[in-house]
């Protein structure tokens, strides 16, 4: 069972608000190590500097979405088993299909309870301690 | 979802109803968006650079906050929000460019919470939060409001719902709709992927 502070978090959002939904839902599961960006771009910027264990990413951002983020990682050796969990507005089928196909590991409809956040993460991770 | 089904006037106006939860965005001039606020708040948006604008109306259940260890009612605004947002930015509109304007949020009713209040401080800390300017609007108060929006123009008319009687239905449906929602499993449908 992984220690939740042990696991590097980048929390990606074009939206400031839900981000910081997010990172305070991350709080009180007990992550500590955690890192933002607004966009694919920048988190892919501050991922190649230094890794993360996991990626909860936005679907819709400018510049680089969750989409081309996911893809950007999966194709880069050393960030290419990094687990990455999408946000989505809805459940949009087509979408999710997609983002499997590249490999997400699960993904998240907003809005989301705190509890659903860490269900999603112990899908990945196994449970929290 | 991006309402496009209008009812149009005789004059040729198209006008379109937006009820709690939902939103809409138009790059059409001729048409109009409506709703009714009690505590409820709308976000009048629109990019006059791109022409296109749109309208949300979203509910934030006070008694909710906290009740799963998170701000619940927040997300609905921040979840209202995005979508409008997501929708103008699909359309061509840049959030710098945007303007905005807040409506609702009213105390409807004397002696219950102030769910108007904490919809009102909510819009405001999220535009402030953004970066998003906040151009005009009317928030707070205690009666409820019927606002009309044409977001092409820009042009925002307000009417004050004055018969006690309407004021209190407003009220009621707006608690009506602020029942706990399913959980969110239940959008998954056949989606079990994982």
């Amino acid at each position: 069972m992984p220690a939740a502070a042990q696991i590097r978090v980048m929390v990606v959002d074009d939206q400031m608000t839900m981000r910081s939904l997010v990172r305070t839902g991350l709080q009180q599961l007990g992550f500590t190590d955690i890192v933002e960006a607004p966009d694919g771009e920048e988190a892919l910027r501050q991922i190649l500097a230094r890794p993360v264990h996991l990626v909860i990413s936005d679907f819709n951002m400018p510049r680089l979405d969750g989409m081309g983020l996911l893809r950007a990682l999966r194709s880069h050796g050393p960030t290419s088993k990094t687990a990455f969990v999408m946000l989505t507005g809805r459940a949009d089928k087509e979408l999710v299909q997609k983002a499997v196909q590249l490999g997400v590991n699960n993904y998240l409809v907003k809005p989301f309870t705190v509890q659903t956040l860490k269900e999603k993460i112990e899908a990945v991770f196994g449970k929290l301690t | 979802m991006t309402r496009d089904v209008f009812r149009s006037d005789p004059a040729g106006a198209k006008r379109l109803h937006v009820v709690q939860g939902e939103f809409a965005v138009t790059e059409d001039p001729d048409v109009m968006l409506g709703t009714i606020l009690g505590s409820c708040v709308s976000a009048c948006m629109r990019d006059p650079v791109a022409g296109v604008g749109g309208m949300n109306h979203f509910l934030l259940p006070g008694e909710r906050e906290n009740a799963d260890g998170g701000p619940q009612g927040m997300r609905y605004g921040v979840q209202s929000m995005e979508l409008l947002l997501n929708a103008l930015y699909r359309k061509g509109a840049r959030r710098e460019r945007l303007e905005v304007k807040l409506f609702g949020g009213a105390r409807v009713i004397d002696g219950l919470s102030d769910v108007g209040q904490q919809n009102a401080a909510f819009a405001e800390r999220f535009l402030a939060s953004e970066g998003i300017t906040m151009t005009g609007g009317s928030l707070r108060g205690d009666q409820a409001r019927r606002i009309q929006f044409w977001p092409v123009s820009g042009r925002v008319r307000q009417m004050a719902l004055v018969d006690p009687n309407r004021q209190v239905q407003v009220f009621e449906a707006e608690r009506a709709r602020a029942k706990p929602a399913p959980a969110q499993v239940a959008d998954d449908g056949d989606l079990e992927l994982f």
